[in-house]
C-alpha cells in the first residue's frame, strides 16, 4: 500500500536525515523503530505533507505523496509527536472544526462521527470541556481521535504513547489494532519496543536515516534465538564485559549487574547463561552495532 | 577581580542576550534605526534651516526626534514578552525550580534585553556619528565631536527608554499579554500629546521636570533663533534636567517594586490554584490546568464506562466526504472562520484595547474643539478616523501576526496542514478575523462620536457623514495595513521581524506624508488628502478619492494572493490537475487581473 522508494532528505544545516529510504509497508500497523535522532520524524513529516524531501517517491495506493500533497490530505490521518490545541474550544468543537476541514459537510453526519470518536476514545464525559484543562493522555486521545476523521487510508502516529500511563497504552494499543483494516496503513514510529512488539505486524529499524531491517516481530526473534546471553556481576567488572563481549543491555538488579551479551559463537563464558530473546535484544543488538558493519 | 554580581541575575542575563543574538528582530532594529539616522541627516530640517548636523542643538533634536517616533512601539517590541517567553515555552518549571530569586529573574530578564535594546539604539547614534565624515551641499558640519552624541544618547534616549521600558515589562509579565502593551504603547501617543497639554500652562521649569521625553527643554529658548545662534549653543543640563531624569529613574524603581511584588504574588497563587490563570489580573491567555480526575474518567463510575467501551467499541460510522469544488472551500473557510473568531473572543487583551480606543477617541473630542464642516457629524467622523489610524495600524501588524503565527506557536499547526484545507482556508480565516476585529473597534469609535455629540448637544445628528468617513477613508485603509501585515508575516516567516519591518514601513510612510510626500500612488491612508467636504459634496475629487481606494484595494488583493502563492505550506507544484487549474493557476491569474487593475486605477490617478 504504500512505497517509498530513495527517500532523501538532507538539511540547511548539514545533517543527512534520510540517506535514500526504501520500504513497502503493507496494510495493517507497522512499526517504525528507531533511538533518537534516526530520522523516524523527518519521514513522518514527509509522509504527512509537511516536509519537502530532496529526493525520492512516495505513493499510498497510488497516489504521489509528493507532488499531489492535496489528494495525500485527503487520505491522511496524522498524529504528530508533538502537538497543542486549542486550548479554549471544547473536545468535542476541536473535532467538529477537524472533521469540517476534512470534508465532513453534513452536519448530522459530522455530529454521529464526532459522538462515536469520543466515545470511541473515551472521551463523552468530558466532550464540553475546554481542552485546555485536558491531561497529556487525554490529548492524545484526542488527537489520535482527530486522526481517524475521514476514513484515512494511511495513519500516522508519531511517538504516540511517550508519556501515556500504562493504561492509557494498553488502550491505545488497542484502538490502533482495531482501526487498522484490510485497507488502511497504520504506521507507528517510536523508540519504544513494546509498542511494536504489542501491535505490530511488521517493523523496521532505522539509524541514522537508514532501514536496518524490515521483518516481522517474530522473525525478528527467531534470528537471534540462541543467540542472547545473560550473566549478573558486580558493577566494576561490567567495563571489562564491554570489553571482551558485545554488550546489549546492562540492568540493576539487586545491587548488581544483569548484563545480556549477543553472541553467535556460542556461550560466551562459563558465567554466562542462554536467555529468552526479546524484540528489545534485537533492536538493540542492531542499533548497537558500529555504523560499518551495516 | 571577585565578581560581586549575583550568578544567577548574570547567568538570566547572558542568557537573553544570547537568545536576542539569535533573533533576526534585534538586527532589523539595527537596520532600521541606522536607516533612520541616514534619512535625518540626509533629508531632516538641518539644510533647510542652517542648522549643523552635528551641533549640541542639533543632536539633542534629533535624539528628541528619534525617540518620539521609534521609542514606544519599538520598546514595546523588545520589552514586552520576556517573562511571558518563558511561560510560553514552557521553561518557567526549570527555571523557578533552580535557586535563583525572583528579583535575579526579573532584573537578569529586564537588562538582558534593555542591553540589547540599547545596542539597536545606539546603531541610530553611531550612524549620526559616523554621517558627521560626510556632507552635501549646503550641508553645515562642525569640527568632528564624539562627546555630546555618548552624552546626549545617554541622558535623552536611554533614561527614557529605561522608564517606558520599565513599564512595557511590568505590564507584559505582570498581564502576560503582549497584546495589551502593543495598546498601552500605541496609545502612548494620544496620552503623550493629552499630557503636553495639561501641563502646558505651567512654568517652563516644572514642564522640563515632568516631561517624560524631555521635549520642552529650551524651547521657548531656541523659537525664533537662527541657524548660527543654535549651532553655536550648548547644551547643559540644568537641575530641572536632572530632576527630570531622577523622575525616570524612579519611575522605572516603581514599576520594578510593583512588578516584584505582584509577580510574587501570581506564582505563589499559581502553586495552589494552578486552574486560574497566573496573572494576578487575569487577563492572560487561557492556561493549561491540571486535569482533575474527579472531572472524567479517572472516577470509579467513569473507569466502569472506559472499561465497557474497551470491551464493546463503539464503531466509526462512515461519513461522505467532500473535499473539492466551490462548496467545500466555502464550508472549510467558514470552519476556520468560526475557530478564529472564538479564539478571538476569547482574547483578553480585548477587555483593555478596546476601552481604550473609546476612552482615547473621547478624550481627544472633549479636549478639541470640532469645527462643524461642513456638518458637526462629518467633523466628529473625520477628526475620529484621523486619530484612530494609529490604533488601526496597530491592530493591524500586532493582531495579525499574532494570529499568522498562533497555530505554530500552540503546536496545532503540523495537525491543521496535514488536513486537505487548502491554504486560502488558512489564511484568509485569519486575515478575515482581525479585520472584523478592526471593523469592531471602527464601530466602537463611531457610537462613542456620536455619543460626545449628542452629549455636547451637537445638531444635526446624522449617521450619513459618519458610514461615508469611515467606510470610504477607514475601511479601504484598514483592508490595506491588514492585508499587508499577513503578506509581511508570510513573506518573512518570523513574527518580531514581520512587527518591526511593518513598523519601520508604516512610520516611514507617515514621516514622509508629514514632510509633503504624499502622493496618491503611495499613500494608502489617504492622509492629507481628503477633507471632510470631498466626501459629503461629492464632486471630481470624491471620484478621485473612490478611484484611489480601489487601486488600494486591489494592491490589498494582490498582497494577499502573493501570499498564498508564497505561504509555507506547500500543496502543489502544477499549475494544471487532471486537466484543470490548480489552486495556484487560479492565484496567479488573480494576481495578474489585480496588478491590471492596480496599474489602470494607478494611471486614473496620476491623469
Amino acid at each position: 500500500m504504500l512505497e517509498i522508494k530513495g527517500l532523501k532528505k538532507t538539511y540547511a544545516s548539514g545533517v543527512q536525515a534520510l540517506k535514500g529510504i526504501d520500504l513497502e509497508v503493507p496494510a495493517g500497523v507497522f512499526g517504525l523503530l528507531g533511538p533518537n535522532g534516526a530520522g523516524k520524524t523527518t519521514l513522518m513529516k514527509i509522509l504527512a505533507t509537511l516536509l519537502e524531501p530532496d529526493s525520492g517517491e512516495v505513493a499510498v495506493t497510488g497516489v504521489d505523496f509528493i507532488n499531489q500533497k492535496m489528494a495525500a490530505r485527503r487520505m491522511l490521518g496524522y498524529l504528530p509527536q508533538e502537538f497543542g490545541l486549542y486550548p479554549t474550544l471544547t473536545a468535542e468543537q476541536t473535532l467538529a472544526y477537524f472533521a469540517r476541514l476534512k470534508g465532513v459537510m453534513d452536519g448530522k453526519e459530522r455530529a454521529r462521527l464526532i459522538e462515536a470518536l469520543l466515545e470511541r476514545v473515551n472521551l463523552s464525559d468530558v466532550r464540553r470541556q475546554a481542552v485546555g484543562g485536558f491531561s497529556g493522555g487525554m490529548r492524545q486521545r484526542l488527537g489520535i481521535a482527530q486522526a481517524l476523521i475521514g476514513q484515512p487510508r494511511i495513519i500516522i502516529v508519531d511517538e504516540p504513547t511517550a508519556g501515556l500511563d500504562p493504561e492509557e497504552r494498553n488502550r491505545f494499543h488497542n484502538l490502533l489494532s482495531e482501526i487498522a483494516g484490510e485497507a488502511t496503513v497504520v504506521l507507528l514510529s517510536t523508540h519504544i519496543v513494546s509498542d511494536v512488539s504489542t501491535v505490530c505486524g511488521q517493523m523496521s529499524i532505522i539509524r541514522r536515516g537508514e532501514i536496518l531491517a524490515f521483518s516481522t516481530p517474530q522473525a525478528a526473534l527467531a534470528q537471534i534465538a540462541n543467540f542472547v546471553w545473560e550473566t549478573t556481576v558486580p558493577r566494576e567488572d561490567v567495563p571489562a564485559l564491554k570489553t571482551r563481549f558485545r554488550v546489549i543491555s546492562t540492568r540493576m538488579f539487586d545491587c548488581r549487574v544483569r548484563v545480556r551479551v549477543f553472541s553467535r559463537d556460542g556461550r560466551p563464558a562459563e558465567a554466562f547463561s542462554p536467555a529468552t530473546p526479546t524484540l528489545e535484544d534485537y533492536y538493540l543488538s542492531l542499533v548497537s552495532q558500529p555504523e560499518s558493519v551495516n | 577581580m571577585k565578581n560581586t554580581l549575583s550568578p544567577p541575575l548574570i547567568a538570566v542575563f547572558q542568557a537573553e542576550v544570547l537568545f536576542n543574538l539569535k533573533r533576526v528582530a534585534p538586527y532589523a532594529l539595527m537596520v532600521i534605526f541606522s536607516a533612520n539616522a541616514v534619512l535625518w541627516w540626509a533629508r531632516g530640517p538641518a539644510i533647510v534651516r542652517g542648522w549643523a548636523v552635528n551641533s549640541d542643538f542639533y543632536i539633542v533634536w534629533l535624539f528628541g526626534g528619534f525617540s518620539f517616533m521609534t521609542m514606544p512601539l519599538f520598546i514595546a517590541l523588545m520589552m514586552a514578552d520576556p517573562v511571558i517567553r518563558d511561560f510560553r515555552i514552557g521553561i518557567d518549571p526549570l527555571i523557578f525550580s533552580k535557586p535563583v530569586r525572583r528579583i535575579e529573574y526579573l532584573l537578569g530578564k529586564f537588562f538582558g534585553n534593555f542591553f540589547v535594546l540599547v545596542c539597536c539604539q545606539a546603531c541610530f547614534a553611531l550612524t549620526a556619528l559616523g554621517l558627521q565624515a560626510f556632507s552635501t551641499p549646503g550641508m553645515i558640519v562642525l569640527s568632528p565631536r564624539l562627546f555630546p552624541y555618548l552624552q546626549h544618547f545617554f541622558f535623552f534616549v536611554v533614561v527614557s527608554s529605561l522608564a517606558l521600558g520599565a513599564i512595557c515589562f511590568t505590564v507584559g509579565t505582570l498581564t502576560r499579554n503582549v497584546k495589551i502593551v502593543y495598546g498601552l504603547v500605541i496609545s502612548f501617543y494620544f496620552l503623550f500629546i493629552a499630557w503636553q497639554y495639561t501641563i502646558k500652562g505651567l512654568p517652563i521649569r516644572w514642564r522640563i521636570v515632568l516631561d517624560p521625553m524631555l521635549f520642552n527643554v529650551g524651547a521657548e529658548v531656541w523659537k525664533g533663533r537662527s541657524g548660527d545662534w543654535l549651532n553655536q549653543t550648548t547644551i547643559d543640563y540644568d537641575g530641572y534636567m536632572i530632576a527630570n531624569r531622577i523622575l525616570m529613574i524612579g519611575v522605572s524603581l516603581v514599576c520594578f517594586a510593583i512588578l516584584y511584588n505582584r509577580f510574587s504574588s501570581a506564582e505563589r497563587a499559581r502553586t495552589t490554584a494552578r486552574e486560574n490563570t497566573a496573572s494576578i489580573f487575569n487577563l492572560a491567555p487561557r492556561m493549561e490546568r491540571l486535569y482533575n480526575e474527579s472531572e472524567g474518567s479517572g472516577t470509579a463510575p467513569a473507569r466502569q464506562a472506559v472499561e465497557a467501551a474497551t470491551e464493546k467499541p463503539a464503531a466509526i460510522p462512515q461519513v461522505k466526504i467532500i473535499t473539492q469544488g466551490l462548496r467545500a472551500g466555502f464550508d472549510q473557510f467558514i470552519a476556520a472562520l468560526g475557530v478564529e473568531f472564538r479564539l478571538l473572543r476569547a482574547e483578553r487583551s480585548l477587555i483593555v484595547v478596546a476601552p481604550l480606543v473609546m476612552l482615547v477617541c473621547a478624550l481627544e473630542l472633549a479636549a478639541f474643539e470640532v469645527v462643524p464642516e461642513p456638518s458637526y457629524s462629518a467633523g466628529y467622523a473625520s477628526r475620529t478616523a484621523n486619530s484612530l489610524l494609529l490604533f488601526l495600524f496597530g491592530v493591524a501588524v500586532f493582531y495579525a501576526g499574532e494570529a499568522m503565527h498562533r497555530d505554530r506557536e500552540s503546536r496545532i499547526e503540523p495537525v491543521l496542514w496535514a488536513t486537505p484545507a487548502p491554504n486560502f482556508v488558512l489564511l484568509l480565516s485569519k486575515f478575515s478575523t482581525t479585520l472584523l476585529l478592526s471593523t469592531s473597534l471602527i464601530a466602537l469609535v463611531a457610537l462613542t462620536a456620536f455619543g460626545v455629540q449628542l452629549y455636547k448637544g451637537h445638531a444635526p445628528f446624522e449617521p450619513g457623514p459618519y458610514l461615508k468617513t469611515y467606510g470610504v477613508v477607514l475601511a479601504p485603509s484598514v483592508v490595506f495595513m491588514t492585508a499587508a501585515s499577513a503578506a509581511m508575516n508570510v513573506f518573512l516567516r518570523e513574527k518580531y521581524l514581520a512587527y518591526a519591518v511593518s513598523l519601520a514601513l508604516g512610520g516611514g510612510l507617515y514621516y514622509l506624508t508629514g514632510q509633503g510626500y504624499n502622493h496618491w500612488l503611495y499613500n494608502p491612508a489617504l492622509l492629507n488628502l481628503w477633507t471632510p467636504s470631498d466626501l459629503v459634496s461629492g464632486g471630481p475629487h470624491l471620484t478621485r478619492i473612490l478611484v484611489h481606494r480601489v487601486y488600494w484595494l486591489a494592491i490589498s488583493a494582490l498582497l494577499l494572493a502573493l501570499a498564498l502563492l508564497f505561504f509555507e505550506r506547500k500543496s502543489t507544484r502544477v499549475l494544471k490537475v487532471r486537466g484543470r487549474l490548480s489552486g495556484k493557476a487560479w492565484t496567479i491569474l488573480a494576481a495578474l487581473v489585480l496588478v491590471l487593475t492596480a496599474i489602470i486605477t494607478g494611471f486614473i490617478l496620476v491623469a
